[in-house]
């Protein structure tokens, strides 16, 4: 038993010796602490200051990859914008949705900023979140001829919720008692393997963000929304503990694109979650 | 397949091998009768070793007849079915310059495993291969695995295994080169016993005393074509030809 | 949750990852026989084809695999993602391991020396009962550090069932260490596939340690 224990603290070891060193290599351009947010704001004499964003490249209309290839969405161009304002040089990084705080953490990205979920627990673990920007709400994605018309019809059925976000945070939590009455819950690691399950008719709904279900029929026939929220959530930007600075810089930067109209011109371009945007329903 | 009683155990009649094009045998002609023992001898590459795997069927020959006891198993360069090449197979035994035992069966099992799989028991085929082994002076090793034997061992193990499918003609490629000079004697005692017995025998051979003392044939090969035949004596001691002279001088020193 | 919790969790998936290794050993084994035997056809087309399917599949990502198995049907054809997952994963990982065997055999086939084969021939074992009796034993003894590499391999490669939802034990892994905002499933997830792998040492230990009976 006391070689079992040791060992498993060998590994441990080795794990964090790993993280450690992921995060000195992956952070040399970008010190985990941007004391020079400031400076650089202020001071255009100033070595120009690289704005690395964190966003899953998976997650339209927020940040997806364009048909050039490039990252775009609405997350990505209010980013753009917001380090144009500051005179920042803007750097994307994708990152792997589930471990997307550790990715920050390790200074391979400075902050999340993805139709990201503000949820307690980041805030309990001392991360800096920026004020919410977008309202949103979980909704049941299922095929047009489906007989599903609320959540008490998926007794015993197949739901599909991606890995790592507040769908399938809120059915093992909030909604735990309804994800029991599931026959089966297969998680997949992105939103195209989810509506796939769906068209391939091995699951019978998704839960899904309601933006990216919006999008998805816009752009796909023979599926309906079941009408019916599950679960409110706010959109939000996270930083590392230390980055208050740069949080208040991002955000400064944020309301003077929404007084000078910046920011209502990119969200025209995303009509399917213009609605939700707290700024412009303030 | 009795064939005929008059006619030779072993004969080729014209045979031809090459090899890309090279001719390794041309037009050899040979047979042998009941309890001769016949030695080819020649340089390496003079087409010996061809000689015998043409035929024992593991090489093909391009042309010429092969008869066991008559009768033929390739006629003008023509084999006979996979089935009736198979019965010519329980004809002969062959032993080989690298013993080729199974390395994963017990001495035993090489020797009883072959019979048995042409039907005869087990209790048998142990039988024989343990009255073998006395025969070949390894009691006793019977348990023992290949790798755990000498050389001299070994080939005296792969011996018996030939023996063991109650051969009309036994075969010897080079039965003693890949042997520790030292242990060439245990070998060649063997095949000598054989030969008292009267056991049919072709051995390609590099040991001349030993073709001199146990041959009642002697044949000289070169350049795929047989130079030179006859009595031992005659062919070691009054040899008729310049190329058996040349090479009979290089192992008077 | 507590840390028993957490282990019990991961344990229901350990079910999944054990069916993973056992049924992708029991097809891809024998499979992989049969894809060496075909490589090594002298029927030079059926070698050529058999050669160009080996390099694709060792050639390409398993994770691709899975998704061509899992997700292919239904996007050339439009025939139903497969519910149960389990199906497409072990296909799969057979095939794609099979790939990996068949050039094991291969190379332990072709290790046999020639002598092998003409004693045999010579003692009238026929193609089959030579193949059988005296080439294979020696084959599997050969290959055997090669095939424990293998094995040892797949206990690990199993977590890459997650890239079509499969429920594995790394997949609960990923999904608890998510919504805990902990490290410590990767850890348990790295003691499981350990400790499962140092029993699969032992038992190829056994199994050579059986075979090591001549040299």
């Amino acid at each position: 038993m006391k070689k079992l224990l040791s060992l498993c603290l060998v590994f441990a070891l080795a794990l964090s010796l790993s993280a450690c060193g992921g995060s000195s290599s992956g952070s040399s351009s970008a010190p985990a602490e941007k004391e020079t947010a400031e400076a650089a704001e202020t001071a255009d004499t100033e070595e120009t200051m690289t704005f690395i964003m964190g966003i899953d490249p998976e997650y339209p209309p927020f940040s997806y990859m364009d048909d050039d290839g490039n990252y775009t969405g609405f997350d990505v161009e209010v980013c753009q914008a917001v380090c144009d304002r500051l005179g920042w040089e803007m750097k994307i990084f994708t990152v792997n949705w589930d471990q997307k705080l550790v990715q920050l953490d390790a200074g391979e990205c400075d902050c999340v900023w993805s139709g990201m979920t503000i949820l307690k627990s980041m805030k309990e673990s001392g991360y800096v979140l920026s004020k919410p920007y977008f309202y949103n709400t979980q909704v049941l994605l299922v095929k047009e001829d489906s007989d599903i018309t609320s959540s008490y019809d998926l007794e015993g059925k197949s739901v599909a919720v991606q890995l790592g976000t507040s769908g399938e945070k809120l059915l093992q939590e909030d909604l735990k008692d309804l994800a029991d009455t599931f026959g089966e819950l297969v998680t997949c690691d992105s939103f195209l393997k989810c509506f796939t399950e769906l068209d391939g008719n091995a699951v019978d709904a998704v839960l899904v963000d309601l933006p990216v279900a919006t999008a998805y029929i816009a752009d796909h026939e023979g599926f309906r929304i079941v009408n019916e929220e599950l679960g409110a959530e706010e959109y939000g930007i996270a930083f590392r503990s230390v980055d208050q600075v740069l949080c208040d810089a991002v955000e400064g930067a944020l309301a003077d694109l929404v007084a000078d109209g910046t920011y209502a011109q990119i969200a025209a371009k995303y009509p399917d979650i213009v609605d939700n945007l707290l700024f412009l329903n303030e | 397949m009795n064939g005929n009683k008059n006619a030779p155990i072993f004969a080729v009649n014209n045979i031809q091998k090459s090899f890309a094009d090279v001719p390794v045998l041309e037009d050899i002609s040979l047979s042998v009768e009941q309890g001769n023992v016949v030695s080819i001898i020649g340089p390496s590459g003079s087409g010996k070793s061809t000689l015998l795997r043409c035929g024992t069927f593991l090489e093909t020959a391009d042309g010429g007849d092969i008869l066991y006891n008559g009768e033929y198993a390739m006629k003008d360069g023509v084999y006979v079915d996979k089935a009736a090449l198979r019965k010519f197979r329980s004809r002969f035994g062959l032993v080989f310059q690298n013993f080729n035992l199974f390395p994963h069966y017990s001495v035993l099992k090489n020797i009883a495993e072959p019979p048995m799989l042409q039907g005869v028991s087990r209790e048998e085929a142990e039988d024989r291969a343990m009255g073998l082994l006395r025969k070949m002076g390894l009691e006793g090793r019977e348990r023992a695995y290949p790798s755990q034997l000498s050389g001299g061992q070994q080939q005296r193990v792969a011996i018996a295994r030939a023996l063991a499918m109650n051969p009309e003609i036994l075969f010897f490629d080079e039965p003693t080169s890949a042997l520790d000079p030292e242990l060439t004697g245990e070998v060649l005692k063997v095949i000598r016993q054989l030969a008292e017995e009267h056991m049919t025998m072709v051995v390609v051979t590099h040991e001349m005393p030993f073709a001199k003392a146990v041959s009642n044939r002697v044949i000289f090969m070169a350049g795929g074509v047989i130079v030179e035949q006859g009595d031992p004596l005659q062919v070691f001691d009054d040899p008729q030809e310049e190329r058996t002279r040349q090479f009979l001088r290089v192992f008077e020193k | 949750m507590t840390f028993t919790a957490m282990v019990l969790k991961m344990s229901e998936g350990l079910g999944r990852t054990c069916a993973i290794f056992f049924l992708t050993l029991l097809f891809s084994l024998p499979l992989g026989m049969v894809i060496a035997l075909l490589r090594m056809s002298k029927n030079r087309v059926i070698a050529g084809i058999t050669r160009f399917i080996i390099s694709v599949l060792r050639g390409t990502p398993l994770m691709l695999q899975l998704l061509a198995v899992t997700y292919g049907p239904y996007y050339l054809f439009g025939f139903n993602v497969p519910r149960n997952k389990l199906i497409p994963v072990v296909i799969a990982f057979a095939i794609n391991y099979a790939a990996y065997f068949a050039e094991i055999y291969r190379g332990g086939i072709e290790s046999i020396s020639k002598g092998q084969y003409e004693a045999a021939e010579v003692l009238g074992y026929t193609k089959l009962q030579t193949f059988m009796r005296i080439i294979l034993p020696q084959v599997m003894k050969r290959i055997m550090p090669s095939v424990t590499n293998e094995v040892v391999t797949l206990v690990k490669d199993t977590s890459m069932a997650f890239t079509v939802s499969y429920q594995e034990m790394f997949t609960i892994g990923k999904q608890i260490a998510n919504s805990q905002t902990s490290f410590l499933p990767f850890v348990v997830a790295g003691i499981f596939y350990f400790v499962f792998n140092a029993l699969v040492d032992y038992v190829m230990g056994l199994i050579e340690k059986r075979l090591d009976y001549y040299d």
